[in-house]
């Protein structure tokens, strides 16, 4: 599926990523667990060719994706959910999802796919005249979800969905994503949320100082009692 | 009341030639975060380029017409960004502003060097004449000046709310990381609203010229007007430098015809101060969040 090898990246003279290796399974899900710093975010914007990869390689499926661009990488079926709010506000609803189906081939099938994710998230079709911006922040991230999902991804990376959202939305979300999982879908996480994401996982990616320290199934990170007590918050309960 | 009529659409004809200006110095705003402070200047160009296919390429009119639109989308689109905006970097700053000054004084004076310091008549497209409403003469330029330029914003809104393109362009300018990520090509439509912006102050220079005559200088008081017109509509709002525009045109026609001739070019500046002061987001603006 996606497969990272030996990946260093950063910002200017900072390098954050030291060297990721990472294969993930394919239709599975999996969380990127690890303190403030280690790169979690950094790691999706090498993947998804917003920062510049300096050495290694980024392989989907037989294929070389290093430093592709967003553009090339959405047609190959990797779709990516910044955290924080990414709508354009003064766009309808619609036209928001309509601009995830800017780099279809096929523009004739967009309306039908707008129906599609609109049926899954029935919020966004009672709301789709209205402006993007003046949506509450839960619906902002439906329909950056949505929006991500239109071109029918094979792969989703999606950053920290959960911030801002109810503890019923990130149950939604959860339940997206699990849907997604079972429809074929490989999803790569990064949650704060670290316990509740590691449970809806398959595995876990450990990722600190750039690096990463472990990979393993989610169950096997719960049950650690090392992982717990630096990355669970499991230390504050003792 | 006749009197006022005829104040109020002349006015209103002045006032759209500023809103065409005011537009494209908010499109261009909203896409690169640039301040174009030449952006008189290039409503004064244009009608020297036409001046130049008429003149010295000895064009008939509506071919020099077509060469001064084209070159001005080239020049003051097209190579302004490449060559004054790009380099300054996607966050120009108060350099990228000193530059658009810099390029205000050279257009000025490379037109007066290289065409002349005189006042040079241009062609009218538009048949002189007057319409006489109850009482009120109004000319049939005035009336067509105000029609045309509603005509072109009007359609620039269409195209921007009603088409893809013009929907990516917005979104490129609202959230240019976001069109980044859903792979809208924003080099693209920022390039596109540095050509929309040459484009309408082509056809404010085509539709005012005729009135003030082509002149090196034409654009000093213009380009000042543009600006404050965009801020007081609201600077990130298309419908608001239009609201701007026709605000000055209309204000300042009445100002001076029922007030005071001697404070007319003071006007824009107390509207300035009064929108700063009690309405900073402009009328039709809403406030923007920025994050240092």
């Amino acid at each position: 599926m996606l497969e990272l090898s030996d990946i260093r990246a950063g910002y200017a003279d900072v390098q954050i990523l030291n060297g990721v290796d990472l294969a993930l399974r394919p239709a599975t899900i999996t969380t990127v667990i690890g303190p403030n710093g280690a790169g979690k975010s950094t790691l999706f914007k090498a993947i998804f060719g917003l920062i510049r990869v300096r050495s290694g390689r980024v392989r989907f499926g037989t294929e070389d994706i290093t430093n592709e661009k967003p553009a090339r990488l959405l047609a190959r079926g990797i779709a990516y959910v910044p955290q924080g709010r990414n709508v354009v506000p003064r766009l309808s609803v619609r036209h928001n999802l309509e601009l995830g189906a800017v780099t279809l081939a096929d523009q004739s099938r967009v309306g039908e796919r707008i129906e599609a994710v609109m049926d899954r998230f029935p919020a966004l079709r009672q709301h789709q005249a209205r402006k993007a911006g003046d949506l509450s922040g839960g619906q902002q991230k439906q329909l950056e979800i949505a929006r991500a999902l239109l071109l029918e991804p094979k792969l989703l990376l999606i950053d920290e969905p959960s911030i801002g959202l109810s503890p019923n939305l990130v149950r939604d979300v959860f339940k997206v994503l699990q849907g997604l999982r079972d429809a074929g879908v490989t999803v790569l996480m990064v949650e704060q949320n670290a316990k509740a994401a590691l449970a809806i996982s398959d595995d876990g990616l450990v990722l600190e100082l750039g690096r990463a320290r472990m990979h393993a199934p989610a169950t096997q990170l719960l049950a650690d009692p090392a992982v717990g007590r630096l990355f669970l918050g499991a230390a504050i309960e003792g | 009341m006749a009197q006022f009529l005829q104040v109020l659409l002349s006015g209103l004809a002045t006032g759209s030639i500023y809103a065409l200006a005011a537009v494209g110095f908010s499109l261009v705003w909203q896409a690169a975060q640039a301040v174009n402070f030449a952006q008189g200047e290039f409503v004064m160009l244009p009608a020297f380029l036409v001046l130049i296919g008429e003149h010295w390429l000895h064009w008939p009119l509506w071919a020099a017409l077509l060469f001064g639109f084209a070159l001005s989308i080239l020049l003051l689109g097209l190579a302004f960004k490449r060559l004054i905006v790009q380099p300054f970097g996607p966050d120009g700053g108060l350099p990228l502003v000193i530059a658009t000054m810099a390029l205000s004084i050279l257009l000025k004076e490379a037109v007066k060097t290289f065409y002349g310091a005189e006042a040079e008549p241009f062609p009218s497209l538009i048949p002189n004449g007057d319409f006489h409403i109850g009482g009120a003469v109004i000319s049939v330029r005035d009336v067509l000046n105000l029609a045309a330029a509603l005509a072109v914003v009007m359609l620039l809104t269409l195209f921007l709310d009603r088409t893809k393109t013009g929907r990516q362009m917005q979104a490129a300018a609202q959230n240019p990381g976001v069109a980044e990520i859903l792979g809208i090509d924003v080099a693209r439509m920022t390039l596109y609203a540095f050509l929309l912006n040459a484009a309408l102050a082509a056809v404010a220079s085509f539709l005012i010229t005729p009135v003030y005559l082509a002149k090196f200088s034409n654009g000093e008081s213009l380009g000042l007007v543009a600006f404050i017109a965009a801020i007081i509509g609201g600077f990130n709002r298309i419908r608001g430098a239009l609201v701007g525009g026709l605000l000055i045109g209309v204000l300042d026609n009445l100002t001076a015809t029922y007030v005071t001739l001697s404070y007319r070019a003071a006007l824009p500046l107390v509207l300035l101060i009064a929108v700063i002061l009690w309405r900073p987001q402009g009328l039709l603006g809403d406030a923007e969040a920025r994050i240092v």
